[in-house]
């Protein structure tokens, strides 16, 4: 920074606007969010089909058959969830110039290390692994979860926002409502049902630990 | 003894029974990953990535105030208010300079919420006519930036009906930093001869707005 009105990071990001060679923040950005709107629509879904097969035999057949389909893969499937943050975090701080503020520290040592768990554990099929990367995921939704609430109601943390990095601005607001904190909300949760899955798979007796 | 071998009981229920359902997860992830990129294209398609940033080009004169802290003492009060000239979005030259008026400088950022809480606090209490005689609002938009939330700051003033001038901050927000601003929205308060007579940053309600826009006239 050159002084504490010129953050480097804002001027970085309009040079990068302007080159006619990259995509722009807006447009991943907006890939970003309709991506963990469709990842929350499916986080509801799996939450709700297993509610329903708690009254419909019906429905508990569908969650079965989600347990044996979905099951060999969760871990995968939440390990890219996991892998795919951890980048769309690196490219708004490293690529767009987007500084974190205090809470996206917070997340991103819940998440980034989730990246690595993950991958490692779904390549050896690790089946304890929810043990110890369900605590982090938990920490970090309540993390991201409390980020998404002081944006919508800054009143809840101060009554300013920062010139230098305000936890309460939004660097990315689309469809009114998507932000990155609400992408970590949605990207946690579903690292926690993929987590779910695999030990409801595991539990079947599908697939024993190794 | 017979040892022949019984032929194994099965009927296409009992073996349809024994396969589980299951639900093609790739399919359904392969058409996730389609929609997403579809739905994208359709809301990104014809934005204009490559639109001018929406700041102006101010030029300060006067020495600068220092940066103002809420928690000590206020050095910049008696001290002559930089003075500003530039232009609004439409490019209407503005200028805050010693008239011999007082002032109230308003500076806000288009993504922070606070600010955006505060223009319909304001807007309401000029509409009221609390604005006293011989006290004139300036506005400087600053922290524009088109990747954050509400750009450009233009549409959103004059969707709220913004009325005060405004003037563009640069990138490099050198108006705001010539007036020493913290945080957003910050409030500058400027006597009739030119000089401070105090600052204020964040979230300004009505009734102390008109209290310190009073004490610059009654001064």
């Amino acid at each position: 920074m050159t002084g504490p009105l010129r953050p480097a990071t804002l001027d970085e990001a309009a040079d990068r606007l302007h080159d006619p060679g990259s995509m722009s923040v807006e447009t991943l950005s907006t890939l970003f969010a309709v991506g963990a709107i469709a990842i929350a629509l499916l986080v509801l879904a799996t939450v709700s089909l297993r509610v329903a097969a708690t009254w419909s035999a019906g429905m508990r057949g569908w969650w079965d058959a989600l347990v044996v389909s979905a099951g060999p893969i969760a871990l995968w499937l939440g390990a890219a969830v996991a892998v795919l943050a951890t980048a769309g975090s690196l490219y708004y701080s490293l690529g767009a110039g987007f500084e974190p503020c205090e809470l996206c520290w917070y997340q991103r040592i819940a998440m980034y290390p989730l990246s690595l768990i993950l991958v490692v554990a779904a390549a050896r099929a690790d089946r304890a692994v929810g043990r110890y990367a369900a605590p982090i995921a938990v920490v970090g939704i309540a993390l991201s979860a409390y980020h998404y609430l002081i944006q919508q109601f800054p009143d809840l943390s101060a009554g300013a926002c920062s010139a230098s990095v305000p936890c309460t601005a939004a660097y990315v607001w689309e469809f009114d409502f998507v932000s990155i904190p609400f992408m970590a909300v949605v990207s946690f949760a579903a690292i926690i049902t993929a987590l779910w899955i695999d030990r409801a798979h595991t539990s079947a007796g599908a697939q024993p630990e190794r | 003894m017979s040892t022949r071998r019984k032929k194994p009981q099965t009927s296409p229920r009992t073996t349809a029974a024994a396969a589980p359902r299951r639900l093609p997860v790739g399919p359904i992830i392969g058409v996730v990953v389609a929609v997403v990129l579809v739905v994208t294209i359709v809301f990104t398609f014809g934005e204009d990535d490559d639109a001018p940033l929406e700041v102006g080009s101010p030029a300060i004169t006067g020495e600068a105030l220092p940066i103002f802290d809420a928690a000590a003492t206020d050095a910049s009060v008696g001290m002559p208010a930089p003075e500003v000239t530039g232009t609004d979005w439409n490019g209407t030259p503005v200028s805050i300079t010693d008239d011999g008026r007082a002032k109230i400088l308003v500076f806000l950022a288009h993504w922070c919420p606070v600010c955006q809480d505060e223009v319909p606090i304001i807007t309401s209490w000029l509409s009221a006519g609390l604005l006293p005689e011989g006290v004139d609002m300036y506005t400087v938009a600053t922290a524009i930036s088109r990747v954050r939330d509400n750009y450009p700051p233009s549409e959103w003033l004059e969707r709220e009906g913004w009325e005060p001038p405004v003037i563009l901050d640069d990138e490099a927000g050198t108006a705001a930093a010539a007036f020493g601003l913290p945080a957003y929205p910050y409030f500058v308060f400027v006597k009739a001869d030119g000089t401070v007579a105090g600052r204020i940053s964040g979230r300004l309600e009505a009734g102390t707005l008109t209290a310190l826009a009073q004490s610059l006239v009654e001064q």
